[in-house]
């Protein structure tokens, strides 16, 4: 019998496949190194331990980090009440039941679509053209990109868990909001929680980088310490702000331990809650009043519009931008697993958490510093910053997923005598591959957006031109670098789509 | 009911009426900023968060006093963010930098310049190079040429003097950005970062404002042996405040003018005043037109950063 | 030398009495006992997927802990629950019964594609598995397929010893047959049960009624009311 034997990667390599883009990383940090920063990599490092304790630093930051914790449970909330809404209704099986037919999800969703292409940050600066400063505009630029992501991981979850009850529910004769109640609520309230408890932690970090910008809060400070390169007041805005990221970790997996629904009106209560709290701050949050002569002015003059576009080498700044994010989506997927793989125990478990919850922490920007402080700056780089920034991200997913799912298949591998290596690669990594990979494609629409918070490894990408295009008030610029990226966007989010597709169906043939 | 669906509903319920308790609260709450007139003031993010609230904490409270109205100092951390903050509305009196105040004075029709410190009419950037780069020092403008091809930095890319100023001088003398390496230049972000990022070898020369290098020499930041200054530009003016109109339709008649005097009349001979001036790093503040920043507003469109 | 297992007054909670018991591996044994007796429990201690409160469980004169992989891969299990590896394809769940044999490498060439295709053909023939289903995802096979592909990773992985969780319980009359009689097939085995017609193909009969052994000894030994005792509800 002729046996057809081709190179197919199973789907429990494919999250370590990624990892070898470490390798040429590797190779690149050899080739550009230099040990010229090291003296200030020391200063960073005895900074943590002996941040400032200036009763002024002090005194701003928290204020600062209040001011940060508003706007993120702020707008944590309100996307997660109306993500929710709008996920149900731009999902195909709710009009299916509804209505019997389709096409109203597929219109809502590429209606919606690009409002999610663009990152929070350029939502904050293009509404901070019109608004001022005010603190809607930070809630408004972290809720509308939130709301309309939550919209879409919702309604893949309710089209992927369609109980098979349904047509009988609906044979049955009931009506469609007793079909829905019945046959959806049930399977999908504990993934949907999952899904809300975990963008709190992304709402922080929005906010800060929001912050980071201009927009107020935590981040504000963090960003002024940074750039004068003083560590000591930068780690006393970091501490704090690990600190109160691990007491709302806690808090949220106390609420979890209770009941995992408790997520949903603890969502919903929470934008009253920070108004109240918002009230007490410096923050302003009287409803603010447009202004739209200065950028609507300019847009109307519609002579520059060719020529704006002609400014601007295009095909140089997409692949750059690409690159950045093939690099990084690649060291953001491929480092946890692998570091799991070389050293897979309970301990490292432990310890890794802490790792990823120390690169989530360190924004981006400041990792492409140290980063710089090592090596001369090229684009490897830049993605390497934005990379081990989502790698965070995803050793967490990967973390928390192994932990739930536990490890009894690895137990069962060593029982067999498979060495603890191989027991771990066909045990938990294999376990929870498939959601692991899914969450990645989500990922590198996050990482593509984010190409735009690092201008300075070497002032690449479209990220970078949109940073140069605002700060020269060059709205016709800002438009086209917009559309582009949201088109980058959704390209990459189809690739997205059709990747899990063929995981989905089977191992993805090379 | 099980104990832990009891803690569940306990929990809702208790959420419900924090929720309750705080939208009640925050209603009845008075919106400080609402009616009364509040001169809001803010500035370019270019010292660290420590001397930014010393300082602006100390010159709002002297404002406050000297003029008898309320003051209140808003930290943006973004050049572009503090240029629309003043043209929304949000700031009433901003130190802006030479590119951000014209581009700030083009977006708000009738604001003006009030003061700049006794340093500004004639500022300088330097160009520092790594040892490794094998970079001497210039000995006039036409060797700025010898950058081409080289990795270079500047600070944040809307800057005067960490961007603007230099790239033109460079562009006068043959050098555009894509001549560097990596086909343009990087950006650090500031000064400081830009002192570390050509000490550390990452860039080979650097560009920034010269009265930060300074004091990063002065503090000992700076290894002599790793970095030197190759050449200082010819001086231009830079730094200064910019207010918005109207301010004397909602704080009284003449408010504009006793805001300029209050500004010009800080003497280190006060306490408040000798803290603001050494943050400030300038003897005093003098007396600035419109017509003194020209200059930059030509080199700010012919580089393509005002529109 | 014959491999032993060796429980020597080995309890577990509730759900175990001390139980004192020498296993060689040449002998098959049956464990009969009704749901909730215990069988489930006792496998678990045997394969060190379980440690004892108290007592201890040796293989070879060394508790499970301490074993070398080469002396943990001499014992086989095939679940109840089968725990194939769900992600990967036919032919990668069988190769992976040989990874107590082989190292990281090999394991990673078994994902990256078919490996060693004829010794698994081999195994899937033995195990009446089509040869078409080589590639196949295991998510996507029946249950008694799938019953198979587990079986043809235990064989794979060459044992001394099997224990089996209740191995026939899904499958249809002919196939249990097939696969009572590859399992009676290898050297030695421990095997629980539901069905008392078979025990005269063993050559020891283990009985467990609520936690407790109560019956050790050969088939040709033991009386039908024993039997229904062991069934009968306390």
């Amino acid at each position: 019998m002729a046996l057809r034997i081709s190179l197919k990667p199973a789907l429990p390599l494919i999250p370590l496949l990624p990892g070898l883009s470490l390798l040429g990383v590797l190779g690149v940090l050899l080739r550009d190194g230099h040990g010229g920063g090291i003296s200030v990599l020391q200063q960073f490092a005895a900074g943590a331990v002996q941040p400032s304790i200036d009763p002024i630093v002090l005194g701003s930051l928290l204020k600062g980090l209040q001011i940060t914790l508003v706007i993120a449970v702020m707008s944590w909330g309100i996307s997660s009440v109306l993500g929710v809404g709008l996920g149900l209704l731009s999902s195909s099986t709710f009009w299916e039941i509804q209505a019997g037919v389709r096409w109203p999800a597929v219109i809502l969703r590429r209606w919606l679509a690009p409002l999610r292409a663009v990152h929070e940050l350029i939502w904050g600066l293009l509404l901070l053209q019109v608004f001022g400063l005010n603190g809607w505009v930070a809630i408004c630029a972290i809720a509308i990109p939130f709301t309309v992501l939550m919209a879409r991981v919702i309604a893949d979850q309710v089209d992927c868990h369609v109980s098979p009850a349904i047509p009988v529910l609906k044979g049955a004769g009931a009506t469609p909001w007793a079909v829905m109640l019945t046959g959806l609520v049930p399977p999908l309230a504990e993934p949907i929680s999952d899904h809300i408890g975990h963008r709190l932690d992304c709402a922080v970090r929005s906010a800060l980088i929001l912050g980071v910008f201009g927009l107020g809060g935590l981040g504000t400070d963090l960003s002024l310490s940074l750039r004068s390169l003083q560590f000591q007041e930068l780690w006393s805005g970091l501490w704090m702000l690990a600190i109160a990221m691990v007491v709302l970790d806690r808090l949220l997996r106390t609420l979890r331990s209770w009941s995992r629904m408790l997520i949903l009106p603890v969502a919903m209560a929470s934008p009253w809650v920070a108004l109240g709290w918002g009230t007490q701050l410096d923050l302003q949050l009287a409803w603010p009043v447009a202004e739209w002569s200065m950028v609507v002015g300019n847009l109307i003059d519609g002579s520059q519009g060719f020529n704006a576009a002609l400014e601007i080498s295009w095909p140089g700044v997409i692949r750059a931008t690409v690159w950045i994010t093939l690099i990084a989506g690649c060291v953001a997927t491929g480092l946890p697993p692998l570091l799991l793989l070389v050293w897979p125990s309970q301990a490292s478990l432990h310890l890794q958490g802490v790792v990823w919850g120390a690169l989530r922490l360190i924004p981006a920007p400041l990792t492409a510093l140290l980063l710089l402080m090592l090596a001369k700056p090229s684009l490897s780089l830049a993605g390497l910053a934005l990379g081990l920034h989502h790698g965070g991200v995803m050793g967490r997913v990967l973390i928390d997923d192994i932990r739930s799912t536990g490890l009894g298949s690895a137990q069962t591998m060593k029982a067999c005598g498979a060495p603890n290596r191989v027991s771990w690669l066909y045990g938990p990594l294999a376990d929870v591959s498939r959601a692991y990979l899914t969450y990645a494609t989500y990922r590198l629409d996050v990482i593509l957006r984010d190409t735009a918070i690092i201008g300075m490894v070497g002032g690449a990408g479209l990220g970078w031109q949109l940073m140069e295009a605002l700060s020269s008030f060059h709205w016709w610029l800002v438009l086209w670098i917009v559309l582009i990226s949201a088109v980058l966007t959704l390209l990459g989010e189809s690739l997205g789509e059709r990747l899990q597709g063929s995981w989905n169906s089977r191992a993805m043939a090379l | 009911m099980s104990a832990r669906e009891r803690r569940a509903v306990l929990a809702t319920g208790l959420i419900a009426g924090l929720a309750l308790t705080a939208s009640v609260s925050s209603c009845g709450a008075p919106q400080n900023d609402a009616k009364q007139a509040v001169l809001q003031i803010g500035a370019i993010p270019d010292q660290n968060p420590e001397k930014l609230n010393r300082l602006y904490g100390t010159l709002t409270t002297e404002l406050s006093e000297k003029l008898d109205v309320p003051v209140r100092y808003a930290p943006v951390s973004n050049y572009a963010a503090a240029v629309s903050a003043f043209r929304t509305g949000s700031l009433d009196l901003v130190w802006f930098g030479g590119l951000t105040g014209v581009q700030a004075r083009l977006q708000t029709p009738g604001a003006r310049v009030l003061a700049q410190r006794d340093i500004d009419a004639e500022f300088t950037s330097v160009f520092i190079a790594n040892g490794a780069s094998g970079l001497r020092p210039f000995t006039s403008a036409d060797q700025l040429v010898e950058l081409k091809g080289r990795r270079l930095a500047f600070g944040s890319e809307s800057s005067t003097s960490g961007r603007l100023m230099p790239q033109f001088f460079m562009g006068e003398n043959g050098v555009k950005p894509e001549d560097m390496a990596g086909g343009g230049p990087g950006f650090s972000g500031s000064h400081d970062a830009t002192v570390a990022v050509v000490q550390s070898g990452a860039y080979e020369v650097g560009a920034l404002n010269e009265q930060v290098w300074r004091s990063n020499v002065a503090d000992g930041r700076v290894d002599p042996g790793k970095v030197s200054v190759i050449w200082r530009t010819p001086p231009y003016v830079d730094y200064h405040w910019v207010v918005r109109p109207g301010l004397d339709d909602r704080f009284g008649d003449g408010f504009t003018d006793k805001l300029q005097s209050a500004l010009l009349d800080l003497s280190a001979d006060t306490e408040n005043g000798a803290t603001i001036l050494e943050l400030f790093g300038a003897e005093r503040f003098i007396p600035a037109k419109d017509e003194d920043y020209v200059m930059i507003e030509t080199v700010g469109r012919q580089l393509g950063k005002i529109r | 030398m014959t491999a032993l297992l060796e429980l020597h007054q080995a309890c577990l909670g509730q759900r175990l009495q001390p139980i004192t018991l020498t296993l060689r591996a040449d002998q098959r044994v049956v464990l009969l006992g009704a749901s909730g007796a215990g069988k489930t429990t006792l496998l678990k201690l045997c394969n060190g997927a379980l440690s004892p409160d108290a007592g201890s469980v040796h293989w070879c004169g060394r508790p499970h802990q301490q074993l070398s992989r080469r002396q943990r891969r001499q014992i086989g299990t095939l679940w109840q629950d089968l725990r194939l590896v769900e992600e990967l394809s036919v032919i990668q769940n069988i190769n992976s019964g040989a990874l107590g044999r082989h190292g990281l490498l090999w394991a990673i060439r078994n994902l990256l594609g078919p490996l060693d295709p004829n010794t698994c053909l081999e195994l899937m023939h033995q195990v009446k598995l089509e040869a078409d289903l080589l590639e196949q995802p295991v998510r996507e096979l029946s249950g008694g397929q799938r019953q198979r592909v587990a079986l043809g990773r235990l064989l794979h992985q060459r044992p001394e010893l099997v224990l089996a969780d209740e191995p026939l319980s899904a499958l249809d009359p002919s196939l249990a047959e097939d696969v009572l009689n590859t399992l009676l097939l290898l050297p030695g085995c421990l095997i629980s049960l539901h069905r008392p017609d078979l025990i005269h193909r063993f050559d020891r009969v283990l009985g467990l009624r609520g936690g407790a052994l109560v019956i050790d000894a050969a088939p040709n030994t033991i009386h039908r009311d024993q039997l229904e005792w062991l069934y009968a509800s306390a």
